[in-house]
């Protein structure tokens, strides 16, 4: 397994203009839903890219997501990760793949180490190897310290850490992040969207979530809002700010696009 | 296999971390089967209650027997059946049916009774005329009815059934000593006048001399020979702690479904199922995995009653467990039993949406389970509806296979239905778990 993502991933670099994730029209139904989740969503993530997925709840977000991810089905459109079509094979493809979920996806009665190792092993990670990634994972969140706590005994701070560093123990190619900082303290916030640059320029492209439009626009090269899922634009913050006069943030330009009345 | 392994460990792992939950596994279980061991101990005697279904075969197609067959028809709370399977019963058949548990008692009644009866009390007429004649029938065979007991059958009923019997043949047995008395009577006093008239002349048969009640017979003409109806090769040991050491086993294993449908609940729940299944692993592996540890757990739950049953039950004064002759049927049935409860507890995993909903409907449908499996009253002493509801019971089957190992000495032919049925059991809740796993994420709702 650990040679196919090595090809893979020479693959990608042998083309730096090739995408890591492209997303073309994708559709996805649900059963008894009046309107399509995805209504032919198209969209591309290139290496050390990171592409902010906007959108009021109801949006399509998750969906997206999910069908990104692997873990659910799309209705019809193509998804690839580092060339390799996603639901033709989607066992070669997720070895690229790390998922942070908006929920703390661990085990509150495990250790931190303990659920990284459990995980990693998912990963095919083993060894020394293994050791050595957990190590940078932990160091990367700056938990290495509490690292043979519980889970549940720590802050919801340190929970969205480690929920991180379970999603880049095995170093993939594409990180899909599901709302990765809501509801945590400043500091923590802050080491998460510095770790994520850094994870950036290692070359690593990133689908990111997010209903904080300054942490969008602070920390995505762009940004595709969408609503009612279609995609209503795509490009870099500012110059989708600019375009849109009189709107001078990505939070008023977000309210001008999909629109005041509560979505629940 | 190391991901299978990971997830194991990991499994085990949170299940050592869950004090609450290994409380409800092992301890529950332990007290329960200690407690009602020990209140059943005594109590199982005097228990019972409804019709008991006798199976009757009627070798003897004399007075005799029809009388019987007649008197029991006649008996409240006696339910006389004359056919086994659809064919009328002959005494291999009905031994065989009662040995299995179809019917509680087995009634025999030997060919030639009327005969063997009616010789009798002639002799005791005679006797009782002529005390020198009485060394003639001495040693004579009694006429023998059998009467054979499902060995689960709870002491009350033996009671109550083999009183009817005795008090029925007492009846009989007057009625034969009384015709006989009036058949001879007549001679006996001829032949008293004539030993008073000093006139020679005597009836061969009988002698002068008056009866006296020290001189009868006091030796019942009717003999009702009682026993255990077991299958071959069996070690009959029928008493509380045969039946209560596997059936609290049982409800202990079942009991499994909880923490194993609040594992696959919190899993989805809190994003768990979903970063697994975006991981290069097959979902398979991963339950697997997890059952796996599961099934362990019931594993060790088994081991620990039983030798509570074996060695710390006897130190309170009751019998120790018996094993049994069958080491690989019991084997057998316990894994389809621990088949059946984590089957149950993937099913209730996969449907139930929260835990509080888990915690409610599954201890009350393993109750209901056990109570209408005969955990905690034997079937047999249930209403008639209760007992054709107990079929359903997936604890019933299970409960039914090891009465059938542990008190009636059965061996692997005798529980493979129950086997069977379990593991049909297990594969029906894990194939709707799947399709309900399979509805759940098309639908987006993982």
């Amino acid at each position: 397994m650990r040679q196919n993502i090595k090809e893979a991933w020479e693959t990608v670099m042998a083309t730096p203009s090739a995408p890591i994730l492209e997303v073309t029209d994708l559709v996805k139904r649900y059963n008894r839903a009046a309107r399509p989740a995805l209504d032919g969503l198209s969209l591309k993530v290139r290496p050390g890219e990171i592409l902010g997925l906007l959108g009021p709840n109801g949006a399509g977000k998750t969906t997206a997501v999910s069908i990104i991810s692997t873990i659910l089905r799309p209705s019809s459109g193509r998804v690839t990760v580092c060339g390799i079509d996603l639901w033709k094979t989607p066992r070669r493809a997720r070895p690229h793949i790390g998922l942070v979920p908006q929920e703390i996806a661990l085990y509150a009665e495990l250790t931190a180490w303990e659920n990284l190792a459990f995980f990693g092993r998912l990963q095919a990670l083993r060894g020394a190897r293994l050791k050595e990634r957990m190590a940078s994972a932990l160091a990367a969140v700056g938990l290495e310290a509490k690292a043979h706590q519980k889970i549940a005994t720590f802050s919801g701070g340190m929970q969205r850490r480690i929920n991180l560093a379970v999603g880049i123990l095995h170093a993939p190619r594409l990180l899909l992040l599901d709302e990765p900082t809501v509801g945590i303290d400043p500091q923590s916030r802050q080491l998460i969207l510095e770790k994520l640059q850094t994870i950036k320029q290692e070359g690593t492209a990133m689908l990111y979530t997010t209903h904080y439009m300054e942490e969008a626009q602070q920390l995505c090269d762009r940004v595709a809002i969408m609503d009612n899922g279609r995609i209503l634009c795509q490009g870099p913050p500012q110059d989708l700010i600019s375009a849109q006069a009189p709107c001078c943030s990505l939070g008023e330009l977000f309210l001008h696009l999909t629109g005041k009345e509560l979505r629940d | 296999m190391l991901r299978l392994l990971t997830t194991l460990h990991k499994e085990l792992l949170l299940l050592l971390r869950d004090w609450v939950g290994l409380l409800v596994l092992f301890v529950m279980p332990a007290v329960l089967v200690i407690v009602i061991t020990l209140v059943q101990d005594n109590a199982m005697q005097a228990l019972g209650q409804g019709a008991t279904e006798v199976v009757l075969v009627n070798e003897d197609a004399e007075a005799v027997g029809r009388r019987i067959e007649t008197a029991l028809d006649a008996v409240a709370g006696i339910e006389l059946v004359k056919a086994v399977r659809g064919r009328p019963a002959d005494r291999s058949a009905a031994l065989s049916a009662v040995a299995r548990g179809d019917f509680q008692v087995g009634l025999i009644i030997p060919a030639g009774l009327t005969a063997a009866v009616r010789a009798e009390a002639r002799q005791w007429a005679q006797a009782a005329f002529s005390p020198r004649s009485r060394t003639a029938t001495g040693g004579h065979e009694k006429a023998r009815l059998e009467l054979r007991f499902d060995p689960t059958v709870l002491g009350a009923v033996r009671s109550a059934v083999k009183s009817q019997v005795q008090l029925l043949l007492l009846r009989i047995e007057m009625e034969e000593k009384m015709a006989a008395l009036s058949h001879l009577l007549p001679r006996g006093l001829q032949a008293a006048g004539t030993e008073a008239s000093g006139l020679p002349g005597t009836d061969p048969v009988l002698e002068a001399d008056t009866p006296t009640a020290d001189q009868q017979d006091p030796q019942p003409l009717l003999v009702v020979a009682e026993d255990t109806a077991l299958s071959e090769g069996s070690t009959p040991v029928p008493n509380a702690v045969q039946q209560n050491v596997p059936a609290w086993s049982l409800f202990g294993i079942f009991f499994i479904v909880l923490p194993m449908a609040g594992s696959f609940i919190k899993e989805r729940r809190c994003g768990v199922q979903r970063r697994m299944l975006s991981m290069p692993v097959a979902y398979l592996t991963l339950a697997v995995g997890k059952v796996g540890a599961y099934m362990l757990v019931c594993c060790v739950q088994i081991g620990l009653i039983l030798a509570i049953g074996r060695w710390l039950l006897p130190l309170m004064g009751t019998p120790a467990f018996q094993i049994g002759p069958w080491p690989a049927s019991n084997l057998a049935v316990a894994l389809s039993a621990i088949a059946a409860a984590t089957g149950y507890g993937i099913l209730l995993g996969t449907a139930i949406e929260t835990y509080e909903q888990a915690s409610m409907f599954g201890p009350i449908s393993v109750v209901i389970a056990a109570a209408l499996g005969g955990i905690m009253v034997p079937v047999h002493a249930m209403p008639h509806v209760m007992q054709q509801l107990s079929h359903v019971s997936p604890m019933g089957w299970a409960q039914e296979a090891f009465l059938e190992l542990f008190v009636r000495g059965g061996g692997f032919g005798a529980v493979s239905g129950s086997i069977c049925k379990l593991l049909a059991f297990a594969a029906v809740c894990i194939a709707a778990a799947c399709a309900l796993f399979v509805r759940k994420r098309r639908q987006g709702k993982i």
